[in-house]
C-alpha cells in the first residue's frame, strides 16, 4: 500500500509498517502527511491479530521484519530479549507519555517502544436495558454487579447479560488483577494461582457462566457481536476503546442515547483492569533507522494521535494530547480514570502463552470439565512447564 | 559407465538432489532438533540451546494438550475413514449401476469438491454449520430435528469438521472404486447369478473380494490423510471449542511457529511420523493376513 | 421389466439427489457472494439473493481510496502470485520428474532398484516432519519470504516420479532397442520416442501439479510473511480469521479462490480422472 508522494525525488526506498486490526487498517490515513513532508513512502500491512505472533516471529527469523511495527506491551519483553526491537535513541521521544503506559514499555531501565495508544478495559452497557431494572449505571462492586445480572436475566431469560467469550483471556485476567492476585512467584519462574485471591476471581468468573449470564461460546461462533449487543442479546460488553468506533459507524443499529460506558467492577469497587497498550517499535533489522525513527516521531505526534483518535477511537498514550477539546467528552471519562490504574503484568517472554493457556484451562472449567481447585492446580502445573526454560536460565544467572 | 548410465544420472540427478536437500536432510535435522530444547531463547544466544536427550518426548507425555491432540486425531481417523470410504464406495456402486444414465455428468459433479481449495471451502462450511444462520441447521429444523451447535459444542465439533472433510474428499476414492468395480471379473458374476445368489450374496462373495486390495489401499491412504488434518481446524475453529479440534499437526504448528519451541515441535513431528508408519504397517499386515493383498 | 424400471428410477434419483446435495455448498457460496452486506445473517437463511449486488467483489478486489489513502485486501495480487507460483511449479515439476520417471523405468543404471526402494519408503514419511527444520535451513539460505522458498519443497516430487515411471513401464523395449541399434543417442530417443508416448500422462501430471500448487496452504502460510507475496489461500485465510462476521465478503473470497480451479478442471477433467484411474489400481 503506497501513499502518494508529493516531492519528486526521494533518496529512500519505502518504509514498511506493520500493525494489527483497526490500527493496521486505518494507518494509511496517517501516512499521507508524512510522505508529503519527507517524500518517503510508507507501505502499510495490516496483520490479523490471531496470527500476528507467528507472523512476526517467522519474519524476524527470516530477517524480513518491517522497519516499524506495533507491539502490544505484553510482547515487548519477548521481542526485546530476542533482539528484534531497537531501544529508543533518546528519552525525549517518551517525555510526555502517561507513566502507566511508559512503565509497560520499559525493560531493565531502557525504553523499547514509544507507547502509542492505551486501551484500558471498561464496560459498555445498554442504558435502556439497565433502566428496566431501575439502574442508571452499572454497580461497581462484584456482588451488586452480579445481582444486576441476575435481575436482568430474570427479566429476559432468553438473552444473556455479559458478552465475554471463552477464548478471550482479558475478562478473566481483569478479575484476577482486581482481586489482587499475584500470578507468578520465585522471580516469575513459577505459577502462583493456588491463592485465595485467584480462587475468588475464578469463582466469580465461573458463576457468570453457571448462572447463564454469559454464553459458553468462542469468538468463531458469535459471528457479529455488535449486532447481538445492538439487538439487546447482551446488556453489558466489557470491551476496549475501539468499540467506540463501531458504535459510531453503526449508530443506525444502536443510537447513542441507548448505551453508556463505565469502569469495570472490582471486589469492593473499581480497581486495575487489563490494559492493552500498543507501542511503536523500530526493528533492529532495519536499514533505514533514521527514517524509521522519523516515522515513529510522526505517528506519536499529538496531531497524528488526535487524527487517529477521531478515526478509530484509539486513546492516546501521550498525556498532553488529553488536554485537547476532542478528548474532553463525558464518554471518555471512564477510560481516562481507568488508564491511571492499569494492571502491572509480569515482563516475561512467555506471558502471551501463559495467558492463552490459562484461558484454555478456564474454558474447560467453565464447561464443567474441571473444578476450580483442579483448574488452578492444572494452571500452576502448566505454567511451571512453560517456564521451565526460563527457570533454568534464571537459576544459572543468565537472565534476570 | 555405459551410455545409459550417464544419461540416467543426468535425467535423475536434479530431482534426486532436490529430494535429498529438501526432504532427507531436514528429516535428519528434525531428529537432531528433537533432542534439543531449541526455543525462542535461541534467538538471544546460540548458547541457550542445550541437548536434552529424551526430555522433549517426556515433556510431551506430561502435556495434557498433547494427549488431547492425539485423542482428537485418533477420533478423526476412526470416525472419518469409514465415513469417507463408505460414501465413496456407495457413490461408486451407484455410478456403476447399469441403469444410471449421464454418468460422466454425475462423475464430474461429485468429484468437483476434491479439486477446490481447503481454505475456501472451509470458509463456506463454517458458514453452513453456523448455529443460527446455517443451511444445515435450517435443513434439520425443516424435517423436525433439533438444531445442533456444530462449532460451539465440543462434542459436535469433530463430527462437524468430518462432514466437511468427507464432502471434500469422497470424490477421489469414488473414482478409484469405479475403476476397481469395472475390473470385477464378469464371468464370476454370471456364475454367481446363475447359481441363484442374491444381490447381497453376489456383492459379498464376488465384488468385495475383487475390490478388496483397492479398498485396503484406499483405507491405508485415507488413514494417513486423516492423521494429518490441519487446515480445517485452523480456518474453522482455531482448534476449539475447548481444544476439541486440536490435532497433532495443529499442535505442532502452534508449538513450532507460534511459540517457537522448535525442539519440542520436532519431537511432535517425529511422533506423528512413527504413528503413521505404525498404523499403515498394521493395516497392511491385517490385509495380508486376510489375504486381501 | 417393471423391476428394471423401478430400479432405474431409484438409482437415477439417488444419484441426482447425491449430486444436488454435494453441489449445494458450492452453489450457496456463489449466491451468498452476490447478496448485499448483512443479508445472510437472518433466520431462515436465504438461499437466493433478494437483490443481486457486486459490492462484495468490489470491496474485495478493488483498491479503494479514502481521503488520499488506499485500502486493499490485496486479493488480486495474491491471485497473480498463485498463478505465477503454480505455473512455475508445474513447469519445473514436469521438467524434473518426467525424465527421471522414464530413467527409472527404462534405463539401466547401478543402484536403480535400491534408490527406488528408498523413495517408496520415503512416501510414508509425512511432509510435515521436514517442515520445521526446512524453515531453519531456508532461513540460513535467505529464502524465507521468497517465491523460491515456496516452490522448492514442492519440487521433491517422489509421487510424480513414481507416477511417470508407472506409465513409462509400458513403453515397449523393442522400440527403444531398435532406436539404439540405429545409432540414436539417448537424448534423441527421449525426445522423439518417449516424450510423445508420455504426452497424455504429462498432461495429467501437469494438472495434478498445478492444482496441488494452487491449493497448497500450510507451507506458504509458514514461509511467506509479506502480504505482497501471499498466495491466494494464505491471503483468504488471513482475512477469514479476522473478518468472521462478514459472511458475504468471505463467500466472495471463497469464490475467487475456487472458480479458477473449477474452470481449469471442468474442460480437462477427462485427463485428470483418467490419470487417477491409470495410476491407482496397481498402487
Amino acid at each position: 500500500m503506497l501513499a502518494t508522494a508529493c516531492s519528486s525525488h526521494t533518496a529512500h526506498k519505502a518504509l514498511r509498517f506493520w500493525a494489527t486490526s483497526y490500527e493496521g487498517d486505518y494507518a494509511p490515513h496517517l501516512m499521507t502527511s508524512f510522505t508529503a513532508r519527507t517524500g518517503i513512502d510508507v507501505e502499510v500491512q495490516s496483520l490479523p491479530s490471531t496470527a500476528a505472533h507467528e507472523k512476526m516471529l517467522t519474519a524476524f527469523a527470516g530477517r524480513e521484519m518491517p522497519d516499524v511495527f506495533v507491539l502490544p506491551s505484553g510482547w515487548i519483553a519477548e521481542f526485546s530479549l530476542i533482539g528484534a526491537v531497537a531501544p529508543l535513541p533518546s528519552p525525549r521521544l517518551v517525555s510526555d507519555v502517561i507513566p502507566a503506559a511508559l512503565a509497560m514499555a520499559r525493560l531493565h531501565g531502557r525504553n523499547y517502544g514509544v507507547p502509542w495508544s492505551a486501551a484500558p478495559q471498561v464496560q459498555f452497557y445498554r442504558r435502556d436495558l439497565l433502566a428496566t431494572i431501575g439502574l442508571d449505571t452499572p454497580p461497581l462492586d462484584w456482588e451488586s454487579w452480579r445481582r444486576m445480572g441476575r435481575d436482568l436475566k430474570r427479566k429476559r431469560p432468553d438473552d444473556f447479560v455479559v458478552l465475554t467469550l471463552l477464548n478471550w483471556p482479558d475478562m478473566l485476567f481483569t478479575l484476577l488483577y482486581q482481586s489482587g492476585a499475584v500470578l507468578l512467584r520465585d522471580r516469575d519462574t513459577r505459577g502462583n494461582f493456588r491463592t485465595p485471591e485467584a480462587e475468588q476471581a475464578f469463582a466469580f468468573y465461573a458463576s457468570l457462566f453457571a448462572e447463564g449470564l454469559a454464553p459458553r461460546a468462542l469468538s468463531t461462533e458469535v459471528q457479529d457481536g455488535f449486532a447481538a449487543f445492538a439487538q439487546g442479546r447482551y446488556a453489558v460488553w466489557p470491551s476496549w476503546p475501539s468499540l467506540l468506533l463501531d458504535l459510531h459507524r453503526r449508530r443506525a443499529e444502536l443510537p447513542a442515547e441507548r448505551w453508556g460506558v463505565a469502569r469495570l467492577p472490582g471486589p469492593r469497587g473499581p480497581g486495575p483492569t487489563a490494559m492493552i497498550a500498543s507501542n511503536l517499535c523500530v526493528s533492529t533489522q532495519t536499514d533505514q533507522p533514521d527514517a524509521a525513527w522519523a516515522l515513529v516521531r510522526h505517528l506519536a505526534s499529538p496531531a497524528s494521535e488526535l487524527r487517529f483518535q477521531s478515526l478509530i477511537g484509539n486513546l492516546p498514550a501521550r498525556a498532553s494530547v488529553w488536554t485537547a477539546p476532542q478528548l474532553n467528552q463525558p464518554v471518555l471519562r471512564p477510560f481516562a480514570e481507568q488508564m491511571r490504574q492499569p494492571a502491572i503484568t509480569p515482563k516475561i517472554i512467555e506471558w502471551e502463552r501463559v495467558q492463552v493457556e490459562v484461558q484454555l484451562v478456564a474454558e474447560r472449567m467453565v464447561r464443567g470439565l474441571l473444578t476450580i481447585p483442579q483448574a488452578l492446580a492444572t494452571i500452576d502445573g502448566r505454567i511451571d512447564q512453560i517456564l521451565a526454560k526460563r527457570r533454568s536460565l534464571v537459576e544459572a544467572g543468565r537472565i534476570a | 559407465m555405459t551410455r545409459q548410465e550417464r544419461t540416467a544420472w543426468w535425467l535423475t540427478g536434479p530431482v534426486l538432489a532436490i529430494v535429498a536437500g529438501v526432504f532427507l536432510l531436514p528429516v535428519l535435522l528434525a531428529l537432531a532438533l528433537s533432542v534439543t530444547d531449541y526455543s525462542i531463547y535461541a534467538f538471544a544466544s546460540r548458547a541457550n540451546v542445550q541437548f536434552v536427550g529424551l526430555g522433549n518426548f517426556i515433556g510431551l507425555l506430561r502435556t495434557p494438550l498433547f494427549w488431547r491432540a492425539l485423542a482428537n486425531t485418533a477420533l478423526f481417523a476412526v470416525l472419518g475413514v469409514p465415513m469417507a470410504i463408505g460414501l465413496s464406495l456407495a457413490a461408486a456402486l451407484l455410478l456403476h449401476d447399469k441403469t444410471v444414465r449421464w454418468k460422466p455428468l454425475w462423475r464430474v459433479a461429485l468429484f468437483a469438491p476434491y479439486v477446490t481449495s481447503v481454505v475456501a471451502t472451509a470458509v463456506v462450511w463454517r458458514f453452513l454449520l453456523n448455529t443460527r444462520y446455517g443451511l444445515i441447521n435450517y435443513a434439520l429444523t425443516a424435517v423436525g430435528l433439533p438444531t445442533v451447535d456444530w462449532l460451539g459444542n465440543p462434542h459436535a465439533s469433530i463430527p462437524a469438521i468430518l462432514l466437511f472433510v468427507t464432502w471434500k474428499i469422497f470424490g477421489y476414492n469414488m473414482i478409484v472404486f469405479t475403476a476397481a468395480l469395472a475390473a470385477v471379473p464378469q464371468d464370476l458374476m454370471e456364475a454367481a447369478r446363475l447359481d441363484g445368489a442374491s444381490r447381497w450374496g453376489r456383492f459379498r462373495h464376488v465384488t468385495l473380494p475383487a475390490i478388496g486390495p483397492t479398498l485396503l489401499l484406499a483405507s491405508v491412504m485415507s488413514v494417513a490423510g486423516f492423521l494429518q488434518i490441519f487446515a480445517e481446524p485452523y480456518v474453522m475453529t482455531l482448534g476449539g471449542p475447548a481444544q476439541s479440534t486440536v490435532t497433532v499437526l495443529y499442535f505442532m504448528f502452534d508449538e513450532g511457529f507460534k511459540w517457537w519451541n522448535l525442539g519440542q515441535a520436532s519431537a511432535v513431528a517425529l511422533i506423528l511420523f512413527v504413528l503413521i508408519l505404525a498404523v499403515t504397517n498394521v493395516q497392511t499386515w491385517l490385509g495380508r493376513r486376510n489375504q486381501w493383498l | 421389466m417393471k423391476r428394471h424400471r423401478i430400479r432405474s428410477l431409484v438409482a437415477n434419483t439417488a444419484v441426482a439427489v447425491l449430486t444436488a446435495v454435494t453441489l449445494v455448498p458450492l452453489v450457496w457460496m456463489v449466491t451468498v457472494s452476490f447478496m448485499p452486506r448483512g443479508a445472510s445473517s437472518h433466520f431462515p437463511p436465504p438461499f437466493w439473493p433478494e437483490r443481486w449486488s457486486w459490492e462484495n467483489y468490489y470491496e474485495l478486489l478493488v483498491r479503494r481510496n479514502f481521503d488520499g489513502a488506499w485500502f486493499d485486501y490485496r486479493i488480486m495480487p495474491a491471485l497473480w502470485n498463485s498463478l505465477a507460483v503454480a505455473a512455475i511449479a508445474t513447469a519445473l515439476g514436469l521438467l524434473l520428474t518426467v525424465p527421471a520417471g522414464y530413467a527409472f523405468a527404462k534405463l539401466r543404471f547401478t543402484g536403480r532398484e535400491r534408490l527406488l526402494k528408498v523413495m517408496i519408503a520415503a512416501l510414508v514419511v509425512p511432509g510435515q516432519v521436514a517442515m520445521l527444520p526446512l524453515f531453519l535451513l531456508f532461513k540460513e539460505l535467505g529464502l524465507v519470504n521468497s517465491y523460491a522458498g515456496v516452490i522448492l519443497p514442492g519440487l521433491a516430487g517422489i509421487f510424480s516420479l513414481l507416477f511417470v515411471r508407472q506409465a513409462a513401464l509400458s513403453i515397449p523395449e523393442e522400440m527403444l532397442d531398435a532406436a539404439r541399434l540405429d545409432g540414436a543417442s539417448e537424448a534423441r530417443i527421449f525426445r522423439s520416442i518417449v516424450l510423445p508416448l508420455l504426452a497424455p500422462i504429462t498432461v495429467t501430471l501437469a494438472l495434478f501439479l498445478f492444482l496441488g500448487s494452487w491449493n497448497d496452504f500450510l507451507w506458504p502460510l509458514i514461509i511467506l510473511t509479506d502480504q505482497h507475496k501471499y498466495t491466494l489461500p494464505v491471503a483468504v485465510a488471513a482475512i477469514v480469521r479476522e473478518h468472521a462476521a462478514d459472511g458475504e465478503l468471505m463467500m466472495a473470497a471463497a469464490v475467487v479462490t475456487t472458480m479458477p480451479v473449477l474452470l481449469i478442471f471442468l474442460p480437462l477433467q477427462r485427463y485428470y480422472i483418467s490419470g487417477l484411474l491409470s495410476g491407482s489400481i496397481k498402487g
